[in-house]
């Protein structure tokens, strides 16, 4: 007997080639009916006997579209009705948006091979994508995923474009983002007086890899943003980009042209090509020991063993891979420390001084993204977000909430993101930049604006983090003044423990929390960065904090790491600082910390002071370099040969014993890298130690220093069994999870 | 100074220095307190001043109790006329300490052009005060020309300070501090009066706005300027009148000269067109000499302070709340 039967289907199935897929596979099954979108997700009426049904349900749930992410499904029987055929119908939108928006993700294989080859129709054309494959976050303007609520609306498809759109058989069925040379997006290369460079598409991406290879930079705008390329074997181009991009030492991503080409020259295991070959495509750093290849590495990441590599993701990329045989440099299109540029005319204005040509295309940008970064720690392979972006914006499906107030959380102010709780699903942004930037203050504006206009929802509670001087607390607190919402404050690093919690789901459990990192406002007005807390039945106390010490001359003391150890420094050490400072500084900040009154638990400053100690650097020329350099010297460890600088950890950990016992070690002569080992070791066992003591089943891990991987292996290594650790997941350990930890604290935390 | 059973002997002292130095022909006729004509409207200033040191490179407590409010009034567009002085003296304050500070009120007053026509003087115990402070309500005519109102503020307005920035503050903070830079910083602290009238004589109503950026510094007020015409405020920070030394200094303790003090910096808006005359004559005048265009007003970010920094990029300014505290992770 034929039956009628309505299936939901809810979470990330829209753009991902979803109705195509229940449509073949209804027509395999011989159902009649229908699927569209809706604002929910996905909904199929399906006519057949119950049997059928059945089947073409579990194998639904079972195999759907690599891209997707089914999160919840339901079928229920419904009044029967009698089907001509199987249809797509457009999507329907009775009520606001409560699904999963779509992320970008990376050129598939088949439309690789596509633009690979010859006969193809597609061959050579850079937006070749398929329901699989393609820009969608970077192009959404509204949603559901209709090709008129994104960019590419103003593209109609030709005739051939518009057969495989309606073709139930081709991998195109559907696929909003289909077009091709006929009547898609048109490339332009132009020279920095922005006159255009008339060769024919076909040898375009030929003159690029020339010019490449001339040593020229190109600023090449891809589906997410432009990328400033040079040649990655040639120094002095090399050079030139950090000259002209003001940014003297930060590392480079290098862009190598196949895989095969990378695992020449480098050795990669098995969870580093899985996620260079992911459907993200992250930028993955990776250890650059043992190097075999022409790479100029001492340009590219200055001072360090490691570096972040990725694969082309897109049709520009593997266009021009396919013309290259070295490896380019891909960084961001942007000047120190403004967010990536994402239209032409910016691009034209801002980079003319930077880029030699530009490749540009008439696709329009609405969600500029940087590339997302990842690093697996070297023993463990324990995965560690550095930067959450691209691929993997602005969903987050690890926790499920409940609330029905609209929340919008502003994040912090170095590292923002902003995440949105405006229906049952979590949106947590990309990385948005330091916001002191006015460019990225204004695109900080811009996702709070695209947030609310695409789920239609106006935010009644607005977190903000306690730090009084942070430009997202500002724009919070006016924000909530202007839309009559509730204003709620936020500690800094209790916000980042919260995050961990949520990012594990672990508030039934009694939890300690680590929380390691440069700097946050605390409660008790000092500057906090190295804080132990409990968490138990909602409510979190801090029992422990890295031992306080003198915070000096404002931000100062984040850009010059011997300002820290100045701080930290004993009166046997005026000899080491006697070489690092004039004697009229010496003696102007000697007098400083006798009049000072703002402390510090810094756990990144502490690092700092360590790195200026061993001579490893003074200066920060980016945020973090001293803590970055001082764990690319070593390279692996005995956990047997590394003692700790601390006897007791009754009192906690004493910041200056730590440096007066590294001082002790340095006078003896002792090696830097066993310095370091014991350095990261002492903070490792005592975190276990703490724990052990004080019966905790629990450790949770969160905030920038946890970016430590050797610091990550260690703790990984000294757990006893009954001790289970966490480290994000989804997120970021640095303050990218702000947002998300102040949606958590909100949720979970008692006030 | 004695306080208690010497203290009649003390106010006596006390009064007739006073009256000896300040000798005018209202304060002479020592009634309760003075009778005095105006043909203008008037402007009218207060202000009490508390400061460690109270001697610093460049003034004392006395010559910034005169010059703060002096300029606060010219501020208004008007040309300040008199004063009143209010001491508050804690026991223990050197006689000869005190004779300094009144002969340097009794200087900047000249300087500026202004009387003082009455005044008060207090001992309090040790401990009850901080050495001296010090009260001044200052009086001005209104400058027949001025039509000082932010409503006159419109996009494209130019922005003038008149001379180097943060040397007031670094200054005090370098003698309160015993802090040695490489060379000495001097207060700033000086009467804007003549420059302010010869503007207003010049220019008048064309003149839209005066205000000193004092506590706070130059980021602070430009702040609260965007947010009182509710427009923006775009400066570029190589224009910014700063001397190397005041910067190195700055940059030495890890301070942003746009927050600290002034004393005798002003900045004006005025249109466009005007805005290189006006340069032109502050330029002329000795308290303009190093006066420069450093931004505009703009419809751009309302509200918001934005600075085009000198390695590129724009950065946010925000007010200054407290102290500098960190923000970089
Ligand atoms: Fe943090
Ligand atoms: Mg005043
Ligand atoms: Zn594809
Ligand atoms: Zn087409």
């Amino acid at each position: 007997m034929l039956k009628t039967y309505k299936i939901y289907i809810s979470g990330q199935v829209q753009g991902v080639g979803f109705r195509p897929f229940v449509y073949n596979l209804a027509t395999k099954h011989l159902i009649k009916g229908s699927v569209s979108n809706d604002e929910n997700g996905v909904v199929i009426y399906a006519t057949q006997t119950r049997d059928n049904i059945k089947l073409f349900y579990e194998e639904l749930l079972k195999n759907p579209p690599p891209v997707s992410h089914i999160l919840a499904s339901e079928i229920k029987p419904t009044n029967f009705f009698k089907f001509d055929n199987f249809k797509i119908i457009p999507s329907s939108k009775n009520g606001n948006i409560n699904l999963p928006l779509t992320p970008d993700f990376a050129i598939c294989e088949a439309c690789k091979t596509e633009i690979n080859n010859s006969t193809n129709r597609r061959y050579n054309y850079p937006f070749t994508t398929c329901v699989n494959c393609g820009p969608r976050w970077a192009i959404t303007q509204s949603f559901p995923f209709e090709r008129n609520h994104t960019s590419m609306d103003m593209f109609t498809m030709c005739d051939d474009c518009e057969k495989e759109y309606t073709n139930p058989g081709d991998r195109r069925f559907h696929s909003q983002t289909n077009t091709c040379s006929t009547c898609g997006i048109q490339l332009h290369l132009e020279d920095t007086n922005s006159k255009k460079i008339t060769i024919n598409i076909s040898i375009t991406f030929k003159k690029v890899a020339q010019f490449l290879t001339d040593g020229k930079i190109i600023a090449i705008k891809n589906t997410s943003g432009y990328l400033l390329c040079c040649n990655a074997e040639d120094s002095e181009v090399i050079q030139k980009l950090r000259k002209l991009k003001n940014r003297p030492n930060k590392p480079f991503a290098v862009l190598y042209p196949s895989l095969e080409k990378l695992q020449k020259e480098l050795k990669l295991n098995e969870l580093q090509v899985k996620s260079l070959t992911s459907k993200e495509h992250p930028i993955t750093i990776i250890s650059s020991e043992n190097y075999q290849g022409n790479l100029v590495l001492n340009e590219i990441a200055p001072k360090l063993n490691q570096l972040g590599v990725m694969l082309p993701y897109t049709g520009i990329l593997q266009l021009l891979a396919n013309e290259l045989d070295f490896p380019i440099i891909a960084t961001s299109g942007n000047i120190h420390g403004s967010p990536i540029i994402s239209n032409n005319e910016d691009a034209i204005e801002k980079l003319k001084n930077v880029a030699d040509y530009f490749l540009h295309h008439n696709l329009k940008i609405t969600q500029p993204q940087d590339d997302s970064v990842l690093k697996f720690s070297f023993k463990f392979k324990q995965p560690v977000l550095f930067r959450r972006s691209r691929g993997f914006a602005p969903n987050y499906f690890g926790a499920q909430l409940k609330s029905t107030e609209k929340i919008i959380a502003m994040g912090a102010d170095l590292k923002s993101s902003i995440t949105f709780y405006p229906n049952q699903y979590i949106y947590s942004s990309q990385y948005l930049g330091n916001l002191e930037n006015y460019d990225v203050y204004n695109r900080f504006i811009a996702m709070v604006n695209s947030y609310i206009k695409i789920f239609e929802q106006q935010p009644q509670v607005i977190l903000i983090d306690k730090h009084p001087l942070y430009h997202s607390s500002e724009f919070g607190r006016d924000f909530a003044k202007k839309n009559k919402a509730k204003l709620i404050e936020i500690q800094h690093h209790k916000a980042h423990f919260t995050a961990i919690l949520g990012d594990h789901n672990l508030f039934k459990k009694k939890v300690l929390g680590v929380i390691f990192d440069g700097t946050g406002y605390g409660d008790d007005k000092a500057i906090w960065g190295g804080e132990f807390f409990n968490y138990e039945k909602n409510k979190i106390k801090r029992i422990n904090h890295l031992e306080y010490f003198d915070w000096l001359l404002g931000d100062k003391m984040a850009k010059e790491p011997r300002i820290s150890l100045l701080s930290l420094a004993t009166s046997e050490m005026d000899g080491i600082l006697s070489v690092k400072f004039t004697p009229n500084e010496l003696k102007t900040y000697k007098t400083l910390k006798t009049l000072n009154r703002l402390k510090t638990s810094s756990v990144g400053r502490l690092f700092d002071a360590v790195a200026s100690l061993l001579n490893i650097t003074d200066y920060n020329s980016y945020e973090g370099e001293a803590a970055i350099l001082l764990e690319n010297l070593v390279t692996g460890y005995n956990i047997k040969n590394c003692k700790s600088y601390l006897n007791s950890i009754e009192k906690g950990i004493s910041s200056k014993e730590i440096i007066k016992q590294i001082a002790i070690d340095v006078k003896k002569g002792k090696s830097k890298q066993k310095i370091i080992l014991n350095f990261l070791f002492t903070l490792a066992n005592t975190i276990i130690e703490m724990a052990k003591t004080n019966n905790y089943k629990y450790i949770a891990f969160s905030g920038g220093v946890f970016q430590n991987t050797t610091l990550v292996d260690m703790l990984i290594e000294l757990v006893p069994k009954e001790i289970k650790l966490y480290f994000h997941k989804d997120l970021s350990p640095n303050d990218e999870n702000i947002s998300f930890g102040q949606l958590m604290y909100y949720i979970h935390i008692k006030k | 100074l004695g306080h208690g059973s010497g203290g009649e002997l003390t106010r006596n002292l006390l009064d007739k220095i006073i009256f000896k130095t300040f000798s005018n022909p209202f304060l002479d006729q020592k009634h309760d307190g003075s009778i005095v004509e105006f043909n203008e409207k008037i402007a009218i200033s207060t202000d009490s001043f508390v400061i460690t040191p109270i001697f610093f490179k460049g003034g004392d407590i006395g010559s910034l109790a005169v010059h703060g409010t002096v300029n606060d009034v010219a501020m208004c567009g008007a040309i300040p006329k008199y004063l009143s002085l209010a001491f508050i003296i804690e026991e223990g304050l050197k006689v000869s300490d005190f004779i300094k500070i009144v002969q340097s009120i009794k200087k900047a007053a000249d300087e500026s052009g202004v009387l003082i026509i009455t005044g008060d003087t207090k001992v309090v115990e040790r401990g009850k005060g901080d050495k001296i402070f010090i009260n001044t309500t200052g009086f001005g005519e209104m400058h027949s020309k001025a039509n000082i109102s932010i409503q006159n503020i419109l996009e494209n307005d130019v922005i003038i300070v008149n001379s180097f920035i943060a040397q007031h503050g670094m200054a005090i903070m370098s003698d309160r501090e015993g802090l040695e830079f490489e060379t000495t910083i001097k207060s700033d602290s000086t009467n804007l009066n003549y420059l302010v009238k010869d503007l207003l004589d010049e220019f008048g109503n064309n003149i839209k706005m005066f205000r000193d950026p004092t506590r706070g510094g130059l980021g602070t007020v430009l702040h609260e300027i965007a947010n009182d015409i509710s427009k923006g405020v775009f400066i570029k920070e190589t224009d910014i009148p700063i001397e190397k030394q005041v910067a190195a200094a700055c940059e030495m303790l890890g301070l942003d000269p746009l927050y600290v003090a002034n004393e005798g910096v002003f900045l004006t808006i005025v249109s466009k067109e005007i805005a290189s005359e006006v340069l032109q004559l502050m330029r002329n005048h000795s308290k303009g000499k190093n006066a420069a265009i450093i931004g505009f007003v703009t419809n751009n970010h309302p509200k918001k302070v934005v600075m085009e920094s000198s390695i590129g990029g724009k950065r946010i300014v925000s007010p200054l709340v407290g102290e500098q505290l960190p923000r970089i992770c």
